[in-house]
């Protein structure tokens, strides 16, 4: 269907169709004949470039909306499909990567008690490290038991200090999850409002910390491991 | 495959090491390493770049970096969450396949990127079924007030856009707005502002020929 009739939008130049391109006026078949242009004529795509680029501080105005973090799973699946549970695999050989083969029993231990899960809430994962340090933690995040659990890979902490967890999300300040308790497997509770940030697939750190955790409720000490949650 | 655990987070921390940590030790206020700093536009052109190389931990960290920003788009233009959700997959599949050509754009990267999502999304619309119940449900949610045009303004980056666009007649300047922003056609635009569809054709290439000389001068 050809909403211009008479009017081509060809008559008013190359110029003109470039620019109504950008602005996005035109009918389905006009956009169509564009887009074929753009790939065939690279004069005609340099004038839509020039367009985009005088146009595009109006997209200052589009607010930032986070997506759910289902649209990435999605997009991974669409994506790398050859990699069926790629999260699950990758993240398993980075793990033997980092450390003995005991990792992977004591990965294995604190996972089995999420195989099972009761509802269909969200489990994501995270291999916590960073470059410079040898701290390396397994976080798994349980939705519908609330908790995350936490296996101590390797790295200790320093005589009277502790670790404490940290989430990060988009830009905004680290929340604190709490100290982590010493041993090879812990499992921390979550608040409400934490629990809401990461189901959206936030990153969580380790940083070193005066016993007892952070005396300002923010890091006061070096991040020693981070990583992003991943669903498995 | 590289990079499995956390390249976005790890990367963004280790620069921050190198900026503050070794020189200084454990200073009280180091806690704001750990905020996310806003890429900049040459990180953004990187990870771009990278991405073309299919070098999957670059795509990860570009689509936490823009995902938002492009969600935005879609979400504007489609004014359908699930619609919408389905857009951004499919914007980035489309950055993943062909990253390549951002090399031969003049754009900036985020320019770029914000060009993918606008045209997918409003190709998304014209292809759909129902264009008059389409133009109802953007009278309902169309959302006229300025807010963050205004913000953007107060803002400088787009203030220029916005002198050149008050220089247009205001339901003119308001068709421009309509059309970028919300990606209407020059039929639904025609509709919104009661004049026939050539009028507003017309008046749309005067004003687009008009910004164009606001914007040169």
């Amino acid at each position: 269907m050809t909403l211009a009739g008479d009017d081509r939008p060809e008559s008013g130049g190359d110029d003109l169709f470039a620019a109504e391109y950008v602005l996005g006026v035109l009918a389905a078949d006009e956009r169509e004949i564009a887009s074929r242009r753009i790939d065939a004529d690279a004069a005609f795509a340099r004038l839509v470039d020039a367009w985009e680029a005088r146009l595009s501080p109006m997209a200052d105005a589009y607010p930032e909306t986070v997506p759910p973090i289902r649209a990435k799973e999605a997009l991974d699946r669409r994506l790398f499909v050859a990699e069926p549970r790629a999260g699950l695999w990758s993240s398993l050989a980075f793990w033997r990567g980092l450390a003995a083969a005991s990792v992977a029993a004591l990965a294995i231990y604190i996972a089995v008690p999420y195989l099972n899960p009761p509802a269909e809430q969200p489990r994501l994962i995270a291999s916590l490290a960073a470059d410079g340090s040898d701290v390396r933690y397994l976080a798994v995040y349980d939705a519908a038991r609330r908790e995350v659990g936490l296996s101590h890979v390797s790295g200790e902490r320093a005589a009277g200090k502790d670790f404490e967890l940290w989430m990060i999300e988009g830009k905004n300040a680290p929340v604190s999850m709490g100290v982590i308790p010493a041993g090879r497997i812990t499992h921390m509770i979550i608040s409400p409002a934490v629990q809401e940030k990461l189901a959206q697939g936030a990153v969580l750190a380790v940083s070193l910390e005066p016993a007892g955790g952070s005396p300002t409720g923010q890091p006061t000490g070096p991040v020693v491991a981070a990583g992003d949650l991943k669903s498995i | 495959m590289k990079a499995h655990g956390a390249p976005g987070a790890q990367e963004r921390f280790r620069r921050c090491n190198t900026m503050q940590w070794n020189k200084l030790g454990q200073l009280p206020n180091l806690g704001n390493c750990l905020i996310w700093q806003p890429m900049t536009p040459q990180d953004i052109s990187n990870l771009i770049v990278r991405t073309s190389m299919k070098d999957r931990a670059a795509f990860d960290l570009l689509y936490r970096q823009t995902s938002a920003k492009l969600f935005g788009v879609c979400l504007r233009v489609l004014k359908d969450r699930g619609e919408a959700e389905e857009a951004l997959q499919e914007v980035f599949v489309k950055i993943w396949t062909k990253a390549d050509r951002f090399a031969v754009s003049e754009l900036s990267p985020i320019s770029w990127l914000v060009a993918i999502a606008r045209n997918h999304a409003i190709d998304r619309i014209r292809a759909r079924r129902e264009p008059a119940a389409y133009i109802d449900a953007a009278l309902d949610v169309a959302d006229p007030a300025p807010g963050p045009e205004a913000a953007a303004v107060a803002g400088g980056e787009s203030g220029r856009i916005y002198r050149c666009l008050d220089e247009l007649e205001k339901d003119r300047a308001a068709a421009v707005r309509g059309a970028y922003l919300d990606g209407e056609s020059y039929a639904e635009l025609a509709a919104r502002h009661g004049v026939p569809l050539n009028t507003m054709r017309t008046w749309l290439r005067r004003s687009l020929l008009k910004l164009r000389e606001c914007l040169e001068r």
